[in-house]
């Protein structure tokens, strides 16, 4: 682990859930397989931050971690930090005794699932979720049921039907939206939201994302926001971190990233975007696959499939660089991205 | 509430289909059992009867009052079976409903309470094993279930009836109760009847339990890799709340096609188990009847035991639709 | 009944909705990530208990949502190839690779041979063989000992053997066409025909089998052909099978390629036959090997309690013959005449209930995935090809 990582906060600022050095590992067949590679972020006060990755990037790894919800048998190492409002005592997450973690998820950081249908149990209604998430946590059931009605109703559904119904009575948008109320209910700071909309048509998708943006300031949130769709993320994050294989690639605004990115990787999946606006599906693809988790290249995990890939690449990890205030990026030649990967920019309409 | 309605007019559809196909066999078969049993009234009263005495004979016996146009022998004989008068035995001369009617309660005791014994146990040893899987607990579990499973309940009904019964003399091989005993709810009757009901009904229970085992561990496995599992863990809810609610609640459920057919197994095998007990239940009599070629009694006994499977089901049917709120929303039930 | 645990059904889709990504996608099986030169090693997740759906979504992982174009280019032949590989040879091999399949297909094999080869080696019973009530293991000559009238039990169950075969494979092939014909009609047509389908396999299926099978054969005086005999031992199994079979097709009815199919204006029996049906296959050979077994119980039972009629001794006769003519249950002598019959259907039992737990791993799309190696490297993929 270099030095620069771990000192101080490397994006600085007020935060929320600060993470240092996040290793997630498994042990598979006596050989470690690491699913999230020394992960150093910060989660700011009130930002939306957008965790943009391929599918098996671990970038879910990332969300899971930093509310220590990583599943056995896999292992989280490293440092996460939680700073209450009002400067009250920082928790260390990865710390917490059972009792007090139980406590600490859904009361101050909530998770929303890719797939609200599965997230719910089938054979029990709506409101029942509802009920026994805020009888678990010793809340007032009266009290949290009005409270519920008000988040259903926030999200544009009809309180009382959507409580009285079960899971496979809801639309997907309808499902995912309960599922938001009920990640709410207990009035978290924090929401990490993983793949939030994946299972959603487009349309739904966008409205979605506005209602996000909404119900955050209302409700004084923070939001991560995990997704493999750059172009969706790009509109609604403030800022934008990007992840290849396990590790950070890049972190910055998300104006920077979207038209200033300084990795290989960001700018290939750019590139492979033709237009911001344009659905995933006529996404190019880019050559090559992402590495398996037994099997992490040395140096820059990238560097099997970067054009600008040089031996120290293959060889040694990547310094983080800071491009810019506020953005950073893991690469030797960040420098030269911009020139080896072009991007056609003119089409690219962003937030 | 419609699916309540349809659910039963379903059921009393089957029953009206099963009692006319019985007419249909007695009455229309060439050679069949109307035929044998004007022969054997013959056989019996000698050549003097009269044809229009068999005939009435023949009526008694069946309710098919064969110089009637067919489709009046068709409504008189519905009409009767409906008022439970399912004609005359011939072998032993009685009204087959005086005959079979005592005997329906035990039958649905050996069946109901194997039923429950087997479901019980087996699903309870299958979450049990699902939550030790890979211990050789679970491993031995899977071998013995695999074994019973495999076993059809007459194979252990034989063997406890020459082990238990015969040799070792532990169990009685006969009956339904002590003969010399007083019916009614007195200690040493009740002891009695469970006495005399273990090895039947255990002979059911344990070759169904295996299955049920099997099932549950293989459901409740699925279960605790679901999302929403996971999401309950998260939300902070208490274990047992996870372990009732949200997997036993789940694994149960899909085995519901397997309890409708294990219905109609169990009564199947009621059939073969109270006749290797001498167990005077529906299916011993059926079995009588068909000995004897005593066709009321034949037919009697099996829309009996029809009768009692639909409303077995039914009831299972109906507890699942108030159970899985996704059986009203039509359709997706039968998936498994 | 462990059919239900086949509820992963949207297994197979390409980049499915996508799991929780979490264990998942970051670790899938080795072998689906296409790093080449490396071996792919078993799968690792052991305790697979803890994310079936990870397993379940297992082809997808390995292909990135930038990439998915890749999947539309496969050719005709392409796809072929893969069909067999995944529904023939992978099941196949599977089976194989599954120590209970393996004891199945054996025992299966065993009783086969004992039909054929063995009616030539063992000689034909007839009464006073040998001494009355011999027991078993006591001589080498009659090793399975003797009834009372000195038949040996060896040969007897040998020469049971054919028509007991004929009788359970006329019951199986009975009710999986029967069950198949139903539920794939049922499911495909939709609407009218389904529904009046639907009430009549309710009803079937409310009936207790073996008592009608009893009464029919009473009523309907028919022989001994085991044939028959098979279909009316299962005359009303097939509706259970018709169920089942019918919510597989509807999940199949709007795959996308049976949509393409329709589109295109393939008549129904072709879609059914040709798109339907294929994809059914598996599950139907499960539930032949389950309804062979319950022709077993069902008409060993029978014969035991002497309800139906027969043209030789069989299994059930044998045991018949041994409670009524030499009490053997209550006599220690005879005892030997009951089981010979008794462990044989056992073991058969055993090998079939062995086989369709085999069977029922082919559903498994972690185990199926494990196996379809050869899907993915065969093919001249550069990473690009996606197993299904
Ligand atoms: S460090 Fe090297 S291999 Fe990695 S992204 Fe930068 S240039 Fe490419």
């Amino acid at each position: 682990m270099q030095e620069h990582r771990t000192q101080g906060g490397p994006d600085s600022a007020d935060p929320i859930i600060e993470a240092r050095n996040v290793c997630v590992t498994y042990d598979l067949e006596h050989r470690d397989a690491m699913v999230l590679d020394d992960v150093s972020i910060d989660l700011r006060r009130g930002e939306i931050l957008g965790v943009v990755g391929e599918s098996g990037s671990g970038k879910s790894m990332l969300a899971n971690a930093m509310m220590d919800a990583v599943e056995e048998p896999g292992i989280t190492t490293g440092e996460v930090t939680y700073y209450p409002e009002d400067g009250g005592e920082p928790v260390d997450v990865l710390d917490l005794p059972t009792e007090e973690l139980k406590e600490f998820r859904w009361e101050e950081v909530s998770m929303v699932f890719q797939g609200a249908l599965s997230s719910f149990n089938p054979t029990m209604s709506i409101r029942g979720h509802f009920e026994e998430t805020l009888a678990a946590h010793d809340y007032d059931v009266e009290a949290g049921m009005e409270r519920a009605r008000q988040l259903l109703g926030d999200l544009y559904l009809d309180p009382d039907r959507v409580l009285d119904s079960y899971a496979h009575e809801l639309s997907g948008g309808m499902s995912q939206r309960a599922l938001i109320a009920l990640s709410l209910v207990l009035e978290p700071q924090v929401l990490l939201m993983d793949e939030p909309t994946a299972a959603l048509d487009l349309l739904m998708q966008r409205s979605i994302l506005s209602l996000l943006a909404d119900i955050k300031a209302k409700y004084d949130l923070t939001i991560l926001f995990i997704t493999h769709d750059l172009p969706l993320v790009a509109g609604l994050a403030d800022r934008l971190a990007i992840l290849y294989a396990f590790e950070l690639a890049e972190v910055g605004t998300a104006t920077q990233i979207a038209h200033d990115s300084k990795h290989p990787y960001t700018r290939a999946l750019l590139q492979a975007v033709p237009n911001l606006d344009a659905p995933t599906d006529s996404m190019r693809p880019i050559e090559g696959t992402a590495p398996n988790p037994a099997h992490v290249p040395d140096g820059c995990h990238y560097a099997p499939r970067c054009p600008l890939a040089t031996r120290e690449c293959h060889e040694e990890t990547p310094p983080w660089v800071d491009v810019e205030d506020d953005h950073r990026s893991a690469c030797f030649h960040s420098d030269e991205a911009e020139d080896a990967v072009p991007f056609d920019l003119s089409e690219v309409s962003d937030a | 509430m419609s699916y309540v309605l349809k659910r039963i007019a379903q059921s009393v559809l089957t029953v009206y289909v099963v009692i006319s196909a019985s007419f249909g066999l007695v009455r229309l078969l060439p050679g069949g059992p109307l035929d044998y049993l004007r022969a054997q009234a013959v056989q019996q009263g000698g050549s003097d009867l009269s044809m229009s005495e068999i005939n009435a004979r023949i009526a008694a016996q069946t309710n098919i009052a064969v110089n009637e146009p067919i489709y009046v022998q068709y409504a008189d004989y519905m009409a009767a079976m409906l008022q439970g008068d399912f004609g005359v035995s011939t072998r032993y001369g009685d009204p087959v409903m005086s005959i079979i009617g005592p005997a329906i309660p035990w039958t649905v005791f050996l069946t109901a309470t194997a039923l429950f014994l087997a479901f019980t146990v087996g699903v309870s040893l299958g979450a049990f094993m699902a939550y030790k899987e890979g211990s050789s607990f679970d491993v031995a579990s899977t071998g013995v279930g695999l074994v019973l499973n495999s076993t059809p309940g007459y194979v252990l009904a034989l063997l406890f009836i020459s082990y238990l019964g015969y040799r070792m003399e532990l169990f009685p091989t006969g009956g339904r109760y002590a003969s010399e005993l007083t019916v009614g709810f007195n200690a040493s009757f009740l002891g009695s009847v469970l006495y005399h009901g273990a090895l039947p009904i255990a002979s059911m229970a344990l070759v169904g339990f295996g299955g049920w085992a099997l099932s549950m561990r293989g459901n409740s496995i699925r279960v605790l890799g679901e999302d929403y599992l996971r999401v309950a863990r998260l939300r902070g809810l208490s274990t047992r709340r996870i372990a009732m609610r949200y997997v036993a609640r789940n694994a149960i459920l899909p085995m519901y096609t397997g309890l409708m057919i294990a219905i109609g197994t169990v009564f199947g095998g009621a059939v073969i188990i109270e006749n290797i007990f001498a167990y005077p239940g529906v299916g011993f009599y059926l079995i009588q009847g068909i000995n004897a070629r005593d066709y009321p009694l034949m037919m009697g006994g099996f829309i009996i035991i029809t009768i009692a499977m639909v409303v077995g089901i039914t009831v299972a049917d109906l507890t699942y639709g108030v159970l899985d709120p996704r059986a009203k929303g039509g359709g997706s039930r039968e998936s498994y | 009944m462990s059919r239900t645990d086949r509820d992963g059904d949207s297994g197979e889709t390409p980049g499915s909705e996508a799991d929780f990504e979490a264990v998942g996608d970051a670790l899938g099986t080795p072998e689906q990530f296409t790093d080449e030169g490396r071996d792919p090693g078993p799968a690792p997740i052991s305790g697979h208990a803890r994310n079936g759906r990870v397993a379940a979504d297992g082809g997808s992982s390995s292909v990135s949502e930038f990439q998915q174009m890749a999947d539309v280019s496969m050719t005709d032949a392409e796809r072929r190839r893969q069909w067999i590989d995944e529904k023939l040879l992978a099941p196949a091999r599977i089976v194989w690779s599954d120590w209970r399949a393996r004891t199945g297909v054996l025992v299966v094999v065993s009783y086969v041979l004992m039909a054929t080869v063995g009616l030539a080696i063992v000689t034909e019973p007839s009464p006073n063989q040998g001494g009355y009530l011999v027991g078993a293991f006591r001589t080498l000559e009659y090793p399975l000992g003797t009834t009372a009238s000195g038949v040996s039990l060896l040969s007897q169950t040998v020469y049971a053997t054919p028509s007991m075969l004929t009788m359970i494979a006329s019951g199986a092939v009975f009710t999986v066409c029967l069950g198949t014909a139903f539920g794939t009609i049922a499911g495909y047509k939709g609407g009218t025909v389904d529904r009046v389908l639907m009430i009549v396999t309710d009803i079937m299926m409310t009936i207790p089998g073996l008592p009608l099978t009893i009464v029919l054969a009473s009523a309907l005086q028919i022989d001994g052909n085991p044939v028959i005999i098979g279909i009316l031992i299962t005359i009303n199994a097939w509706a259970g099978l018709a169920r089942a079979i019918r919510s597989q097709v509807l999940t199949l009815r709007d795959a996308e390629y049976v949509e393409a199919s329709r589109i295109m204006g393939m008549e129904t029996s072709t879609i059914i036959s040709g798109d339907i049906i294929p994809n059914l296959m598996p599950y139907i050979t499960m539930n032949f090997v389950q309804q062979a077994r319950a022709v077993i119980f069902g008409s060993v039972g029978l014969y035991f309690l002497g309800v139906l009629p027969y043209t030789s001794v069989n299994w059930g006769v044998m045991m018949n013959a041994a409670v009524n003519r030499a009490g053997a249950t209550s006599s220690p002598a005879a005892f030997h005449w009951l089981l010979v019959p008794m462990v044989t259907i056992i073991i058969l039992a055993l090998g079939l209930t062995l086989l369709a737990q085999g069977a029922d791993r082919i559903f498994n799309p972690r185990v199926r995935a494990r196996h379809a190696e050869t899907v993915a490297s065969d093919g001249d993929d550069d990473a690009t090809t996606g197993e299904i």
